[in-house]
């Protein structure tokens, strides 16, 4: 055969199945773009090694994934759809070798130009993310954007390596094949599927499993390790249950006669429950997508939006000096600087308190706090208390009080709003204390709901007390902190500025840099100048999910229009048999509409079912992350959840009309 | 009054540019009388299928009329066709076109649940239906689990249940073996029998001969008529080969 004829062959059929091939172009092309993009961005020398470029190089990696599972997914579509034309080919006395040269052809058409126009594309676009980027960031740093030239090749090779590998899986397939099977392609595993009582009931032991886990873990730390626990039960558990469980739900409609047989429901319920087996998974998937879509972007726009909150939170004062290892005259020099500085920059200083302190993690059984090792902290358990130890003395200066303690006696304070008083005698690390009094406030920390781990402030008769404790915590902990010599009673100044905000923002960056070159050991830590390193990581953040939402989104828009395109064709014959016995056009078009609002909303409502669930466990996991605010967080999820139902109902209409026009 | 009555049906297929006139139905008159089996015969291409199409109301004739008890199907409005089509008339198919997604009883049930009615009238219905069919024992299964004859006999259930005026059969024997079709006319029969008006368009000589009275369209056009009289189906069978020697060899139009 003369070989011309497979370009022209290749041609031909790209364009007679434009209505797949479209689609699939555009998706490939979006997420070459998306893609280059985000390399292209990790790479630009401005954004440097820090956590951004951690966040960016991270979420590369995630797109690379996606774009396989997306590409051979929707590709998958294409084949089976098309293999009944493969069939007639074979039939027609096409050799499977000539088939594959055909095949062979197309697939460099299409991918060369979905890579063309998607790397165009993102040379195009990265510009305007780039700035989007910095926008977010807040960098008013002159960062410059070029063109990069890895980049585009790292893409180029990535994805022609996707397109190679779905061609070799297509070419496996049609080598498997007889002719005879091809021509049937399009119509296979047409039977009405049994229910699996097994696997429905696993799917709701997953899920409820998964859901008890969200609904009573109090525990932020504990959250964050069950969090991926039930994530991955809930997960399961969506595709157990789409699978399973609707099929048993579409028989028990069928089962109830008043409803099954009205003409809105009659052709789809039957049509749904015979084609379940295809449709369960994709539904899971659409479902557990919009999930993740709407998880992903809801809680990065909340961090973002909840900036301020997070960094009062994680700073509750304006400004912190801590000193590791204090003397009389450090203290002095510290308190001096911050004042000399405040002055410099014409801001005043405002609830200065300075104390010393000394602390560590320890685990309370039965009344006792023992000091705890490294497994004990990372099993997120609520019996890990943070232990902060004052002096008397201090504690005296801070609330200006005049208080003396024994040596075997205390004060405790327990700062989480909801805590009960536990009274008595208290052991710590063996010692025994008598508590003389537990506190209703102390200025260091007012009453709070919003701590990721629990923590008591004991006020202890003496420095010297502290120190013993620290000296035992250094010996069990000696090999972690082996490179110390010692741990020491901290010293610690916090306070606030009053002035503008650059005023403050300068007498921060002074003092910081006085300090460091001044007094050996000690470090600065405040909410103006961190806030651009928070606006790195949580803008960071919030830019990549909201670029890895749309991509999300437009593969879930992508699945669901594959998979109501090619039933389209399947349901093609029924509807029209169903004309020729009197259903008219009215009917046909109603029918549709509500097979189509099932396949669409059930999958939605599941997943607004998922997140409604799992609001609790992720508020507790943005606690971790310092972002307490809970209203604001409901608000952006419910906004985001709006926003995303209205995308879907657009992409519902476009396809039941698309649905509609093959039909009809 | 008659139940159908097509006088001077035309059709003309224009292709879509211009192009050539293709005239499928000259002059078609003819009229069917309650209670009344009628058998339309004729070649490929003589016009049987357009002439169905048009008294299915899925066509419109170009000039002339249709009556189906006295009402103008060019006057049932666009809106009410579909309702109309099934409330007056029951189809059988060649290809049978029940629907693999439905059960044989549901598949019965179809034009009903488009009507809206209850269920238990639907139930109702059917089984005297079922019964007269035999296919009592077949209503949970699906048409793929059932022969060609047995399919056949639902679609025949499906086009009864509606009661309707008048039942038209597209080649209802065209896809069976000669033993199911001979159930399947036998079956006919009885369904006349009991008050049914039928209309089938047919190619078979068998087929056509268990009719009151056969139609034979030519070029668009009703070429010849055969009334049964007291004829056995055997010499009805030997008058309709007649008939058909005469057509296909270009015999002079008597009547």
């Amino acid at each position: 055969m003369n070989s011309s004829i497979y370009s022209r062959l290749a041609v031909t059929n790209l364009k007679n199945n434009r209505k797949t091939y479209v689609p699939y172009i555009l998706t490939a092309a979006l997420t070459v773009m998306m893609y280059y993009i985000i390399d292209a961005l990790s790479r630009n020398d401005s954004v440097g090694r820090g956590s951004l470029w951690q966040i960016l190089s991270m979420s590369t990696v995630v797109i690379r994934v996606f774009s396989v599972i997306l590409l051979f997914y929707t590709n998958s579509f294409l084949m089976k759809r098309r293999k009944k034309e493969v069939g007639m080919y074979n039939i027609l006395g096409m050799g499977k070798a000539h088939i594959a040269k055909m095949f062979l052809v197309e697939m460099l058409i299409t991918a060369s130009v979905s890579i063309g126009a998607g790397i165009a594309g993102g040379i195009l676009f990265g510009k305007v993310m780039w700035l989007l980027l910095l926008k977010i960031l807040h960098y008013d740093v002159n960062m410059d954007f070029a063109v990069s030239g890895t980049a585009a090749v790292y893409t180029l090779v990535l994805f022609a390596a996707i397109f190679a590998l779905t061609l070799a899986y297509n070419l496996w397939q049609i080598k498997l094949a007889n002719p005879v099977e091809l021509l049937r392609g399009g119509s296979e595993g047409e039977r009405e599927p049994k229910t699996k009582r097994v696997l429905a009931i696993a799917g709701i032991a997953l899920v409820g499993y998964g859901y008890f886990v969200a609904l009573t873990t109090e525990a932020p730390l504990k959250a964050v390790q069950l969090f991926f626990v039930a994530v991955v039960c809930v997960v399961l558990g969506t595709y157990a249950l789409f699978v399973a469980a609707s099929i048993a739900l579409l028989k028990i409609l069928k089962k109830r006669k008043n409803f099954y047989y009205q003409s809105r429901y009659f052709t789809a319920v039957s049509g749904m429950i015979y084609r379940m087996k295809q449709n369960a998974v994709g539904l899971a998937n659409i479902c557990i997508l919009s999930t993740m879509v709407l998880v992903m972007v809801s809680t990065t726009i909340c961090m973002y939006m909840g900036m301020d909150d997070i960094l009062t939170t994680r700073y509750p004062r304006e400004f912190e000096v801590t000193s590791f290892y204090p003397d009389k005259e450090a203290e002095e020099k510290i308190l001096r600087i911050i004042k000399e500085e405040a002055e410099k920059a014409g801001v005043e200083e405002k609830d200065i308190m300075a104390y010393h302190s000394g602390g560590a993690a320890t685990v309370k059984k039965e009344g006792a706090f023992n000091i705890a090792v490294d497994e004990d902290v990372y099993s997120g358990s609520e019996d890990v208390y943070e232990l902060v130890m004052i002096p008397a003395e201090d504690y005296n200066a801070l609330e200006g009080k005049d208080i003396s303690l024994g040596d075997g006696e205390i004060l405790l304070y327990n700062p989480d709003a909801d805590s009960e008083k536990i009274g008595g005698t208290v052991k710590i690390q063996g010692e025994a204390y008598k508590v003389v009094e537990e506190l209703d406030t102390f200025s260091l920390e007012e009453k709070n709901s919003s701590r990721v781990i629990n923590g008591y402030y004991v006020i202890m008769k003496d420095e010297e007390l502290i120190q013993e404790f620290l000296n035992k915590a250094y010996q069990m902990l000696s090999k972690e902190y082996s490179q110390l010599d010692e741990i020491k009673v901290s010293y610690k100044v916090c306070l606030d500025f009053e002035g503008t905000k650059e005023d403050c923002r300068k007498a921060e960056a002074a003092i910081k840099k006085r300090i460091k070159e001044e007094v050996p050991q000690a470090y600065c830590d405040g909410r103006e100048i961190e806030q651009e390193s928070f606006y790195a990581v949580y803008g960071g953040l919030l830019f990549i999910g909201l670029y890895l939402g749309s991509m999300f989104l437009m593969a879930t828009v992508l699945i669901i229009y594959y998979k109501q395109i090619s039933e389209g064709y399947d349901d093609k014959e029924r509807y029209q048999i169903m004309q020729k016995v009197g259903m008219s056009k009215r009917e046909v078009k109603r029918s549709i509409r509500s097979q189509v609002l099932m396949v669409f909303f059930l999958p939605l409502a599941a997943a607004v079912v998922h997140i409604a669930v799992g609001f609790k466990v992720i508020t507790k996991l943005l606690a971790v992350l310092n972002m307490v605010n809970v209203p604001l967080f409901l608000t952006c999820t419910v906004a985001t959840v709006g926003v995303f139902a209205v995308f879907y109902a657009i992409v519902f209409g476009v396809t039941a009309r698309e649905y509609y026009r093959i039909v009809g | 009054m008659a139940l159908l009555e097509v006088k001077n049906v035309r059709k003309i297929y224009t292709a879509r540019f211009g192009g050539n006139q293709v005239e499928a139905l000259k002059d078609v008159n003819f009229s069917v009388e309650p209670r009344e089996f009628v058998a339309i015969m004729g070649e490929s291409g003589s016009g049987k299928t357009t002439l169905l199409n048009i008294l299915a109301a899925l066509d419109k004739p170009t000039g002339g009329k249709v009556c189906l008890k006295g009402r103008d199907l060019a006057h049932v409005k666009e809106r009410e066709l579909a309702a109309f089509r099934r409330q007056n008339l029951g189809f059988v198919f060649q290809d049978f076109n029940l629907l693999d997604t439905f059960s044989l009883k549901d598949n019965i049930f179809l034009p009903l649940v488009l009507s809206g009615k209850k269920y238990d009238e639907m139930e109702k219905r059917l089984m005297p239906i079922a019964r007269t069919l035999g296919i009592e024992e077949l209503l949970e299964k699906y048409p793929y689990e059932v022969s060609g004859g047995q399919k056949q006999r639902a679609a025949v259930a499906r086009a009864l249940i509606t009661k309707p005026q008048l039942v038209l059969a597209d080649e209802p024997t065209g896809a069976l073996d000669s033993k199911a079709a001979d159930e399947l006319l036998r079956l006919f029969g009885q369904i006349h029998e009991d008050g049914q008006t039928i209309l089938m368009v047919t190619h078979s000589v068998k087929a056509a001969s268990s009719a009151d009275r056969i139609l034979f369209i030519k070029d668009g056009e009703v070429f010849h008529q055969l009334y049964r009289g007291n004829l056995s189906n055997e010499q009805m069978y030997q008058k309709i080969s007649d008939t058909l020697t005469v057509l296909t060899t270009g015999g002079a139009r008597h009547e």
